[in-house]
């Protein structure tokens, strides 16, 4: 009962708020407010932090949250309150979230939606049809979709409106729509269930998992290929296999691809796995090679930050009956021929249950770091985000919000 | 008289005063049969045959019991479970003629799919219902759900069909024919398909709601007969059905559909039962069942892109053997004990599947005392239940952890100090096994689980008095449960691999409440019954988290209805609302997981209309009068106004 008083207060001082000089606001949601926290820390060239709640699956409880730095206010279910019209709010499964220019850009799975929107306000531009949308890269003309589903049934567009046509085969797709016009133009079939997506250099590198073929006959096995698109054609131009069930894919900007897997659950461990663009076949492990062992550099999140790439993992990551303890490891490549990088093992130790991760820097040459984690708590009930300073030997929390259900996909908007 | 008798007569006068006199005899005759007295009383009961308008599905009979939260996903063919004082409903076990209907795979049973054609009585024990001669599974459930059949006293043909709303077409025939005085028949056969349309609110729209159809068959024998000192009978049912799953309403992209998920079912069962006084002092009662259930699940991503390509067949087969021994030491002792064995096996094409085995034995040691005003029992049941499996790395069969076992005690007396006065009083422990999907489901089990518990406290006081014609009925039952090493699905260290873990506990402080008031003359019969249930089911999980000592899902701290029935001569009518207050879908009780209240209401009518050599009657009823929006379970939104004809026609 207090709790739901607290709620309606809040509520009804945002009502007085929104009648409060609307002239003086720089965006339409600075009228937004929520807990405050502190970001003294932060880099002051960074606007927001933006978290993607995922929600439940078949709940309809995918949320947008937002930091903003200026203020330091944690903004929760900022879609739904800037977009009242689309009153199914954000939809079903928050998957990615990345950001191009001044627009966001949100895979929503379960709707089958790809949500553009205002980063400056959050207001809607553009909801477009896709089927099951799982991660999302950018080039300068194009955003690229990875998609489970398209390759099942193939389809047509028609004005915005999507029909199946014909049933195929149990391939993924990449869907590949204009920034300008915000419509698919065209998709190309990649390995199985094709998740993380990273373009480089006028070629797309996409991570297929086999999470579903594992599950299926006649195979039941994951998929271990990243599929290489060449963008300017808009067909595929090679393959490499790297390990079972891969996840994310991260291009540091400077010749290196990283990609993570999920292992198969059973004797296959997570882990980080870097090539050069330009020689895919040269697969390593992050920390072949090095003293440091295997266990250490684990992989549950991962995050790019510039050309570096940080990891949360935890050790004992098969043993399902205790609660763990997470590490926080970052990499990154010196030199791109070799592959020979700079793995950083921090002093941070976490535990709960760490979904999804972001990592900001702090102000000018500081050479500090902040680790903002999410935490999915029992994955039904709403989560927290907290944020962490990641150099020194400081296991402190700085702060922690409430968060929607799942908060897994952090973008900084700078 | 006893009470039990009298209200059954009521009911029956209430129902069918055309023949009285049949329907007097009817009840008399299945109230005998209940050999002896139980210790306790049910908590609810309801005889299917008196209803005005009866409902097709059993889900529909115990929406209203006080205590039982009803989980219903809408429309004909939209799953349909019972938690019984939010125990959860794997600890509800649903008797069918004393044979506890099992799923090994997921401990769920759908009462959508139990018609009511077939049954006569509906009624719900949250104490221990000590019955003589009750299996010892009957002895190890949390809380019981009994359906029984009664058996035919005469010749009869009936034809019943029923129509409506959402495409609903529903004819059955029974036919019942004695051979002798030993020896009855009972044949069923009945049909029924929807297509499951009905029009929703979606968001800011009104839809209608698709691929929700089913078709369904299912035809039953029984056999009843008596052999020197005792009874027996056996029954074949066989059930078919196909069905599409609507999905929860979500956002979805214009011309993706919502869901293409179709199943198909095949179940059938042998079940049989025989009782017999060997002496005066010691009877035995030997049941059996075997079933083989056959499902096929499949999302058809070729119909819908937005589904997970899923295609699966899963097989259950199970075998059950009960024996229950009654030994009257001297009145008012005696004692009971009773063995039963269950074999269950699970098969299934899903991606390394483990193809589980279970045996299971229970043993219950029961001791009863039964005075004119005072009733007493005690038992203990021990549960061993031994898993096997194949799995696939190691090829063969193996029963590595597989052994897991529990002690249930329970108590309950009874006495009635007055006429018009009952009192009882209960305490017991239960457990449930974990279910094969809990344990074996590929990334997801966790085969060291131990059984969930559940403790439960409660007593009931009725008081009842009968002045003229009026008679009043009042009964408050307070209760306090507790679920501790619950089973609850949670995340691991890979956010892909979720696990089953006993760390749930849940304490639930409750009270139900029923109000009865009745007039009863020649050819005039009112009834006015209030029900209120008071819930308050509280996470106690972790502490320190945003859940702890919030109220759990689905559970409404209120709840009850108002129904009220009317007949004269030949005329009945029954009003029922049920209210159900407000409901969070999440243990946080956080405003955007807030279920409004809602309630709805239900009219039927019913006239019979007498006919040489048969009586036809002609029914009514109009459900959710007012039109209102409401869902049980979120993103399942349940129909809004809806009408249904009743046609019966009995020889």
């Amino acid at each position: 009962m207090k709790k739901t008083t607290v709620l309606l207060l809040c509520g009804v001082l945002g009502l007085c708020a929104c009648r409060k000089d609307p002239e003086t606001i720089v965006y339409k949601d600075a009228e937004l407010s929520g807990e405050a926290v502190d970001v003294s820390g932060f880099d002051k060239g960074l606007k927001k932090i933006f978290v993607l709640n995922e929600g439940g699956m078949g709940s309809n409880n995918a949320t947008l949250d937002f930091l903003r730095i200026s203020d330091g206010n944690y903004v929760t279910s900022a879609f739904r309150k800037m977009n009242p019209s689309e009153s199914a709010g954000l939809g079903d499964t928050g998957n990615d979230i990345a950001i191009h220019g001044d627009e966001v850009w949100i895979a929503v799975n379960n709707s089958g939606i790809v949500e553009v929107l205002s980063a400056k306000d959050e207001t809607e531009i553009a909801a477009i049809a896709v089927p099951t949308p799982r991660c999302i890269a950018f080039d300068d003309r194009y955003a690229y979709v990875t998609s489970w589903a398209g390759a099942y049934a193939t389809g047509s567009y028609d004005s915005g409106y999507y029909s199946v046509t014909d049933y195929k085969n149990p391939k993924g797709q990449v869907y590949r729509i204009s920034l300008s016009t915000k419509k698919v133009e065209g998709s190309v079939e990649v390995g199985y269930q094709p998740e993380g997506i990273a373009c480089f250099n006028g070629k797309l590198y996409v991570a297929n998992s086999g999470g579903i073929s594992s599950q299926l006959p006649p195979a039941y096995s994951y998929d271990n290929t990243v599929s290489i698109i060449d963008t300017e054609s808009f067909k595929l131009a090679g393959t490499q296999e790297v390990e079972v069930n891969l996840k994310q894919v991260f291009s540091d900007g400077k010749g290196t691809i990283y990609v993570t897997n999920l292992g198969n659950f059973w004797d296959v461990h997570t882990a980080l796995y870097a090539f050069p663009a330009s020689d895919p076949s040269h697969v390593q492990r992050v920390g072949e090679g090095t003293i440091i062992k295997e266990e250490a550099l684990h992989v549950s999140c991962a995050f790019l930050l510039e050309d570096t790439v940080y990891c949360i993992g935890t050790e004992n990551e098969f043993d399902w009956s205790a609660t763990h303890k997470y590490n926080v490891w970052s990499v990154h490549t010196e030199d791109v021929s070799t592959g020979k990088g700079k793995i950083e093992l921090y002093p941070l130790e976490l535990d709960g249950t760490p979904y999804g991760m972001a990592v900001v820097k702090g102000p000018g040459t500081l050479d500090t770091h902040y680790a903002i984690v999410g935490d999915a708590g029992d994955y039904f009930n709403p989560g927290s985000v907290s944020c962490y300073q990641l150099d020194f030997n400081e296991n402190a929390r700085i702060w922690s919000v409430t968060s929607g259900v799942c908060p897994g996909h952090f973008a900084v908007w700078q | 008289m006893t009470g039990r008798h009298f209200i059954a007569i009521i009911f029956a006068s209430v129902s069918c005063l055309a023949n009285a006199q049949e329907a007097d005899t009817l009840v008399a005759a299945s109230v005998l049969s209940a050999r002896e007295r139980p210790v306790v009383r049910a908590s609810e009961e309801l005889f299917i045959p008196s209803q005005v308008a009866i409902p097709m599905q059993v889900a529909d009979v115990l929406r209203h019991f006080t205590g039982v939260q009803l989980k219903d996903y809408g429309g004909v063919g939209g799953l349909k479970t019972v938690n019984v004082r939010s125990l959860g409903s794997e600890h509800v076990g649903i008797f069918l003629d004393g044979v506890q209907i099992d799923n090994a795979q997921n401990m769920q049973v759908d009462l959508g799919r139990f018609s009511t054609e077939g049954i006569s009585s509906v009624s719900l024990f949250n104490a221990m219902s000590s019955n003589r001669l009750q299996s010892a599974r009957e002895y190890a459930s949390g809380a019981a759900v009994h359906l029984e059949a009664s058996r035919p006293e005469h010749d009869a043909l009936k034809f019943r069909l029923r129509g409506g709303s959402s495409g609903t077409f529903n004819p059955s025939v029974k036919w019942d024919k004695l051979h002798g005085k030993n020896l009855a028949l009972r044949t069923e056969a009945e049909f029924l398909t929807s297509n499951g349309r009905y029009r929703y609110p979606c968001f800011d729209t009104t839809l209608v709601r698709e691929n929700g159809d089913i078709g369904a068959l299912r035809l039953e024998g029984r056999l009843y007969g008596n052999i020197a000192g005792g009874e027996w009978d056996l029954h074949a049912c066989g059930y078919a059905s196909e069905r599409g799953y609507p999905g929860p309403v979500i956002r979805r992209a214009a011309g993706f559909p919502f869901s293409a998920e179709r199943q198909e079912d095949m179940d059938a069962f042998i079940r049989g039962g025989w009782n017999r006084d060997w002496t005066t002092r010691y009877s035995t009662a030997l049941k059996f069942k075997f079933s083989d259930s056959y499902m096929h699940y499949a999302t058809h991503p070729e119909k819908n892109p937005m589904a997970i390509p899923c295609d699966l067949h899963y097989r259950q087969k199970s075998a059950y053997l009960s024996l229950a021994q009654s030994y009257t030491i001297s009145q008012p002792w005696s004692v009971d004990f009773s063995t039963d064995l269950l074999e269950n096996a699970l098969d299934s094409d899903v991606g390394q599947f483990v193809t589980p085995r279970r045996t299971s034995i229970w043993a219950a040691l029961a001791c009863r005392m039964i005075y004119d005003k005072v009733r007493a029992s005690a038992s203990m049941v021990c549960l061993g239940a031994w898993d096997r499996l194949k799995t696939p790395q190691a090829g063969g069969w193996s029963g590595e952890d597989g052994f897991r076992n529990a002690w249930m005690p329970s108590a309950s007396l009874y006495w009635t100090p007055a006429d018009w006065l009952e009192l009882d009083i209960y305490a017991k422990k239960t457990y449930r096994l974990p279910s094969f999907n809990d344990l074996y489901y590929s990334q997801m089990g966790n085969s060291s689980l131990q059984p969930e518990s559940a403790s439960q406290a409660g007593a009931d006081i009725r008081l009842e008095r009968q002045h003229g014609a009026w008679h009043t009925l009042a009964r408050i039952s307070p209760y306090y449960n507790r679920v501790t090493n619950k089973i609850v699905a949670i995340p691991t260290s890979s956010q892909f691999r979720w696990t089953m873990l006993n760390i749930g506990r849940a304490d639930i402080t409750g009270a139900d409440l029923k109000l009865e008031e009745e007039y009863l003359r020649e050819g005039l019969s009112l009834s006015l019954c209030l029900r209120y249930s008071l819930q308050r089911a509280l996470d106690h999980s972790t502490e320190g988290s945003l859940t702890w000592g919030n109220q759990l899902p689905y559970i409404p701290l209120h709840s009850g209805s108002i129904s009220f029935t009317a007949s004269w001569e030949r005329w009945a009518l029954a009003w029922d609302t049920g209210l159900t207050g407000e409901r969070w879908s999440r243990s946080a009780n956080t405003a955007d997981y807030r279920i409004a209240p809602w309630s709805s209401s239900d009219l039927s009518i019913r006239r019979s209309i007498p006919l040489p050599r048969a009586g036809l009657s002609v029914g009514l009823s109009c459900n959710n009068v007012f039109n209102r929006r409401y869902e049980i379970v979120q993103g399942y939104p349940m129909p809004g106004t809806n009408a249904m004809i009743n046609l019966e026609l009995n020889w």
